[in-house]
């Protein structure tokens, strides 16, 4: 670590992927079919580098730990390094010590626990990817568009979990937005997927709104957008939004009417992303996109950075229980819901895309409680996911690969024996997803539980969980100068309207909460293995799109996925079968994420509780899973499948869940037609109204500035004679008042 | 602070290289080809840059030749934006050079190289002047080569008619400058400007006089420099001589004389700002920048030609270039309330606003203009003998740039950007130019509560119609980036112009991407500048680290 600085090693991270990027824009015409090469090697050069950061920021942690024994705190660690200052208005105000604030963006990239461990993420994941697209998009018109924008979203993900500043997050928030919404409709001339891409770009905007608004308000009550504490160039010191200082400060944050707004902004926000309800209906449709993308893109990274969004800003919303309880509402609804409409999906890709909203949901939850396990527990799911969800969609690709392109779970089974690896590999994913142990969702998934549990059952835990504060105010303490609550915003701060939310806050909503999240947790298993059952067993069936694909086998056309795709799968495998019980057993990956900045806020480090495993809660979590087996088995096993089953059991429940709950037609409905008609009404108003007015403006020179036309005849005497009225004007005016 | 002779002399070195330069040009042209003059004017611009650059940092006064930072920026300023020019400028050379035949009837090309840079030199000289002379000297030494470059640069009856416009205005506006500082001099019994701030500042209070003639002046002044920045009411030649000329004459007349024009109004409010008459010298700045950026705007909004447009473009720009002046004129102004050290800060604040916008606004229209040159035909008159004349296509209406992102991708994609950063689009150098304006506009009378008629409303009122404006004005850049990308082609547009174009092109397109992405560096410079002008009231207290004019006593000396 001493070797190369570690701030050139956390520049290097992002950098080699926008790197392989533009060299495959410049050379991917002149590579051809090999252009997938800088874009891997870019980002296998960026796992490495993430890799060697992470150790060393285990390292630093440990010591750091080791430390604390005497002085009991887990100490913050984290590492800014300023490439340039990006803006830097200076203002003349904030200079003689009043209120506005210098406009100071530098362009920051921090590395801490969490940002090392989802650098380490988002390249590694990425990097399996990709080898895999080799084999999935070859031959594909487009082989260098997708490398390159591949390469692109590793380069915009990465910055944004690394940057240091919420304007530098918006920033990236909106690039990979962008790619996501490019390799979405990477086949742009099927409809579907130009539909589905425009579809998630719009629901995204109303997620970026909230980011802009939050990031606005949070402009106006603190006074920079930093993450980290800054010193400005003359001298003063601003405390950083989530910096050591702020942190350390219990009264830091604003809670009340403005604390609300700003959490629940950033709610929105996150929702939006990370496809939580209301706003979860662009991720089924993104399943248009490229199998490898929704792998990455809509499954393992771009999805959970509303997670990263809210845990990063841990502090803000543990200052306003309300809208940290409300994200645990969202979560624990979306994952419940989710789950529901996932149960009778035909279309494997969707199965999974529902089963992610519904993952996601979960690791809401735990935000949501905003306690140290919550959000630990939340990132260990987030990582554990990225794995397992990564592997199931390779798995579905893979599938969808030997089919010809038929991705419908009821025109095919029994693959069991045509594709053995992507069989076994899929059977671990599930394995993991569904909770059963050892496998990787079982811990993650456990600790959430436990999360929820102990906001519902304090006692039985115990430990006291109402350290969170309540509303604070303005900063004052240290050497620090807090530049800027706003007036309105320290008088709002103690208002009541922030605490109506509070009332949320009630060990029943939370012991809801719990039952919810554990009903989901059936049902994850039984889309699962219904899925599974589906796809691998039974008689084999094949349908007749996958003859494209022969390669002259014997009797059936479809055939396992070459090396390429397969490799990648089990190393899936293994790190979806091995990681929980890994990361749990060692507890390492919450005594790492402890010292994040923004975990060791007081609010935040006083709920720590000793690592325990719940036994109470695995044996809930397991029977849950094996009910969920056991039904899927009952249902799907060993014979065909078609839904009649289902149809039977559900009843009118059934037609409810495959419409999705009807979300699409209700935003049909209410703001879809309405939209339509009021754009009707504005292209109406606009061809007459507008186009009438504007038609008369533009005859406006003509009817009223007679003088004024005449004036821009191209005369130069009339020009010199305007030019000389004007100078008496100003000059008689000038006379005129320093006479009167 | 008072020099030698001789030491005068080296404070104008740069501008004395230029001149020697032009001189080199004028002569070697005799001897030598036609592109050697352009040469020997980017060398010579290299050589003053260089000297420049070797010149002490410290803040200089000598006979009438002020050294300091704000005059180290407009120098740099200048010659930066000439080194562009001139590739702009070349651009059409390069063409009559390859096609240089029988037909070419056109005097040699060496005499606009040197007198573009005896413009250069004027225009720099303006920049140090600090003595009434000196300064009309300068601004003369600006415009009689920018008559001759319009008369040489085109020969049909549109180029003569331009230049001849363009001639007679500048004369009413030279004349009614030289009134203004008759005035000034009448005033204040010397044309040395640290001597009649002084004298004025002493008398504003008693004497009838002065608080009669010193609004006449100024009034004259403004006008003056309005012709130079094209702002109303001397806006009006603009679009003619745009359309007339050739697209580097065009990118050199919407921006040097700005530079100018800047100079003068910066001086003006460093010389009367301190003296309290002229409290009306702010109300008459933002009605002008709100007028001439609406008129501007307005007028461009119904072009289709496109030299017209742009045109009607930098009137408007020169109403932003005017949102700073204001600020600076308003601050300058001693307020009632004691607290002076903030005022001068935010004075300052509002003048480094303008500089920083003049900047990137050249930056944006100089790429423009060159890529326009880049992507012309040749002209008729220079292959007229040899064989048959081809069709005049120079680029002339927006229609022209139809389809340009398929047949020429990177001039499509620089002209794009160029367009956006004139519109204000984040994170492009005009929006922080922009963005920063806005913010010296608010930053007035801060603290004070918006009442109807208070400053602070007017200038809020100000950001509000320069916000308008800016939404107003992407209208019509954004329906020039719609006809390069979203219409088919009509006829291939052919980049025929010449390769120096594009190279300037180019250049600009580098620059704006480096303001884009470190804005600050520019920002810095031209804070230090703003700063160095205006007078500080810290002159009389400790702080005073960049005080430069500080002869000139702050308004806390004005209280007699």
């Amino acid at each position: 670590m001493q070797d190369i600085p570690s701030s050139t090693l956390l520049v290097l991270v992002p950098l080699l992927p926008l790197v392989g990027a533009i060299l495959t824009v410049a050379l991917g015409r002149t590579l051809g079919s090999r252009a997938h090469v800088p874009a891997i090697v870019g980002i296998a050069a960026s796992a490495a580098v993430a890799v060697t950061l992470l150790f060393g920021m285990v390292r630093q942690v440990a010591v750091g730990n080791s430390a604390a024994q005497q002085g009991q705190q887990v100490q913050p660690v984290e590492m800014v390094t300023t490439l340039w200052e990006w803006a830097d208005i200076p203002n003349a105000q904030a200079a003689g010590g009043t209120t506005a604030a210098s406009f100071l963006i530098p362009v920051a990239l921090r590395l801490d626990p969490l940002t090392a461990t989802l650098l380490v993420i988002i390249t590694c994941v990425g990097l399996l990817v990709a080898i895999y697209s080799i084999g999935y998009m070859h031959g594909d018109p487009g082989y260098p568009r997708f490398f390159a924008l591949f390469s692109m979203f590793v380069f915009s993900m990465t910055m944004l979990v690394a940057a240091s500043n919420f304007l530098l997050v918006y920033v990236f928030w909106e690039a990979v937005g962008a790619c996501s919404y490019l390799l979405i409709g990477f086949w742009f001339t099927k409809p579907e997927a130009a539909k589905a891409a425009k579809k998630a770009f719009l629901v995204n905007r109303v997620g970026d709104f909230g980011l802009a608004v939050a990031t606005f308000l949070l402009w106006m009550t603190y006074g920079t957008l930093n993450f980290h504490d800054t010193v400005l160039s003359d001298g003063t010191a601003v405390p950083g939004i989530l910096g050591v200082t702020r942190l350390a400060d219990a009264s830091g944050y604003v809670g009340g009417a403005v604390g609300s707004a700003i959490c629940l902004l950033l709610l929105l926000a996150a929702c939006g992303k990370s496809a939580q309800l209301p706003l979860h209906v662009w991720l089924p449709d993104a399943m248009e996109g490229p199998t490898p993308a929704s792998a990455l893109i809509h499954a393992a990274t771009m999805v959970t950075a509303g997670i990263y969004l809210i845990a990063r800003s841990g502090p803000l919303f543990v200052a306003c229980p309300g809208a940290l309880t409300l994200v645990s509402i969202v979560g624990a609804t979306t994952a419940l819901i989710a789950a529901l409409i996932g149960t009778v999906q035909n279309d494997l890709k969707r199965v999974l895309a529902y089963s992610t909203i519904s993952q996601l949901g979960y690791m809401f939850a735990s935000l949501g409680t905003g306690t140290l396990l919550g959000f630990s527990a939340a990132i260990f799911h987030l990582v554990t996911h990225a794995f397992f969800k990564a592997l199931l969609f390779l798995g579905a690709g893979s599938v969808m690969h030997s089919m010809g392109g038929v991705i419908d779970m009821r025109r095919f089974g029994g693959l069991r024996r045509v594709m053995p690896v992507t069989a076994v590999t899929f059977l671990v994913g599930s394995l993991a997803l569904a909770g059963v142990a050892p496998f990787a969702g079982f811990f993650s998934k456990d600790e959430i539980l436990a999360s929820l549990h102990s906001r519902g059952w304090p006692d039985t835990h115990g430990e006291h969980q109402e350290a969170v504060p309540a509303g604070g105010h303005a900063m004052t303490a240290g050497s620090f100068r807090l530049v800027s609550v706003t007036p309105d915003a320290s008088r709002l701060a103690g208002g009541d309207r922030g605490s109506r939310l509070d009332a949320l806050n009630q060990p029943a909503t939370w012991r809801l909460l719990f039952w919810m999240s554990l009903v989901t947790a059936g049902l994850t298993a039984f889309y699962t293995f219904r899925a599974v059952f589906m796809t691998f067993t039974g008689p084999t069936r094949v349908p007749e799109q996958a003859g494209h694909h022969a390669h002259g086998a014997a009797g059936s056309a479809a055939h396992e996925s070459p090396p390429v795709m397969t490799i990648p799968l089990v190393i899936l495998a293994v790190a979806s079968a091995v990681s929980g019980w890994w990361l749990f057993s060692t507890h390492g990956l919450a005594t790492f994420l402890a010292a994040t900045p923004s975990f060791t806020a007081p609010s935040i480090a006083s709920t720590a509780t000793p690592p325990v495993f719940h036994w109470d809660l695995a044996i809930q979590g397991t029977l849950a899973a094996a009910a969920g087996i056991v039904v899927a088995a009952l249902g799907h096993l060993g014979k065909r499948s078609d839904g009649p089953q289902m149809e039977r059991f559900l009843g009118p429940l059934e037609t409810l869940f495959a419409n999705r709950f009807y979300f699409d037609q209700i935003y049909a409905g209410l703001i879809v037609k309405p939209l339509e008609f009021v754009a009707t009404l504005a292209a109406l108003i606009d061809r007459y109204l507008i186009d009438g007015t504007v038609d008369l403006v533009a005859r406006l020179p003509l009817a009223l500035g007679g003088l004024v036309r005449h004036l821009q005849s191209g005369l130069v005497q009339r020009y010199a004679l305007a030019g000389v009225i004007g100078m008496l004007l100003i000059v008689l005016a000038l006379v005129a008042r320093a006479m009167g | 602070m008072n020099a030698t002779s001789l030491e005068t002399f080296s404070l104008l070195a740069p501008e004395i290289v230029l001149v020697l330069a032009a001189l080199v040009a004028y002569l070697g042209g005799a001897f030598a080809g036609l592109r050697f003059g352009w040469l020997v004017a980017a060398a010579g611009i290299v050589a003053a840059m260089a000297v420049t650059r070797g010149q002490a940092a410290d803040p200089v006064f000598s006979a009438g030749v002020t050294v300091d930072a704000f005059s180290g920026f407009i120098r740099w300023t200048v010659l930066a934006l000439g080194l562009l020019l001139c590739l702009v400028q070349s651009g059409d050379l390069f063409v009559s050079a390859v096609s240089r035949g029988p037909g070419l009837h056109r005097g040699g090309t060496c005499e606009e190289a040197g007198t573009f840079l005896l413009l250069l030199a004027g225009l720099s000289l303006v920049g140090v002047a600090g003595d009434l002379v000196l300064l009309f000297a300068g601004l003369e030494l600006v415009s009689i080569p920018t008559y001759i470059l319009l008369g040489l640069k085109r020969t049909d009856a549109r180029g003569q008619e331009a230049s001849l416009k363009y001639f007679f205005l500048s004369l009413v506006a030279s004349a009614i400058f030289l009134y203004a500082l008759v005035c000034l001099y009448g005033l204040g019994g010397s044309t040395d400007l640290q001597a009649i701030a002084v004298r004025l500042q002493a008398e504003a209070a008693t004497s009838r006089t002065v608080q009669v003639l010193l609004p006449l002046a100024i009034g004259m002044a403004i006008v003056g420099a309005a012709f130079r920045l094209a702002a109303v009411p001397m806006h009006f030649y603009a679009p003619d001589v745009y359309e007339g000329t050739s697209p580097g004459n065009a990118a050199l007349l919407s921006t040097l004389p700005k530079v100018a024009g800047i100079v003068i109004l910066a001086r003006l409010i460093a010389l009367v700002g301190p003296s309290t008459s002229p409290e009306l010298f702010w109300r008459v700045a933002v009605v002008l920048a709100a007028v001439t950026m609406t008129v501007g705007n307005v007028m461009a909004l119904w072009q289709g030609n496109l030299r017209r447009l742009l045109a009607c473009s930098s009137i408007a720009h020169a109403g932003y270039l005017l949102v700073g002046i204001a600020v600076a004129a308003a601050a300058a102004v001693p307020p009632a309330a004691a607290d002076n050290r903030s005022s001068w800060i935010f004075a300052a604040g509002g003048l480094s606003a303008t500089l920083f916008y003049l900047t990137t606004y050249a930056l944006a229209t100089i790429g423009l203009f060159g890529a326009i040159a880049y992507l012309g035909h040749r002209w008729p008159e220079w292959s007229s003998g040899s064989g048959p004349r081809p069709p005049r296509e120079e680029i002339t209406t927006v229609d022209d740039l139809d389809g340009l992102s398929s047949t020429n991708p990177v001039a499509a994609f620089a002209l794009a950007v160029f367009l956006l950063s004139l519109a204000g689009i984040p994170p492009l150098p005009g929006f922080w130019g922009k963005l920063s304006l806005a913010i010296s506009t608010l930053e007035v009378d801060w603290n004070t509560p918006i009442t109807l008629g208070s400053r602070r409303c007017w200038f809020v009122g100000l950001a509000v119609v320069l916000v308008l404006n800016a939404a107003i004005a992407a209208a019509y850049y954004l329906r020039i980036i719609a006809a390069m990308y979203f219409k088919t082609t009509k006829r291939g547009v052919q980049a025929d112009g010449g390769l120096a174009g594009g190279l300037a092109m180019l250049a600009c397109l580098a620059l704006v991407g480096m303001v884009t992405i470190q804005p600050r560096g520019l920002f810095t410079a031209a804070s230090r500048a703003g700063e160095s002008i205006i007078p500080q009231a810290a002159a009389s207290t400790a702080t005073a680290s960049e005080t430069t004019v500080s002869d000139i006593p702050g308004p806390t000396a004005t209280t007699p």
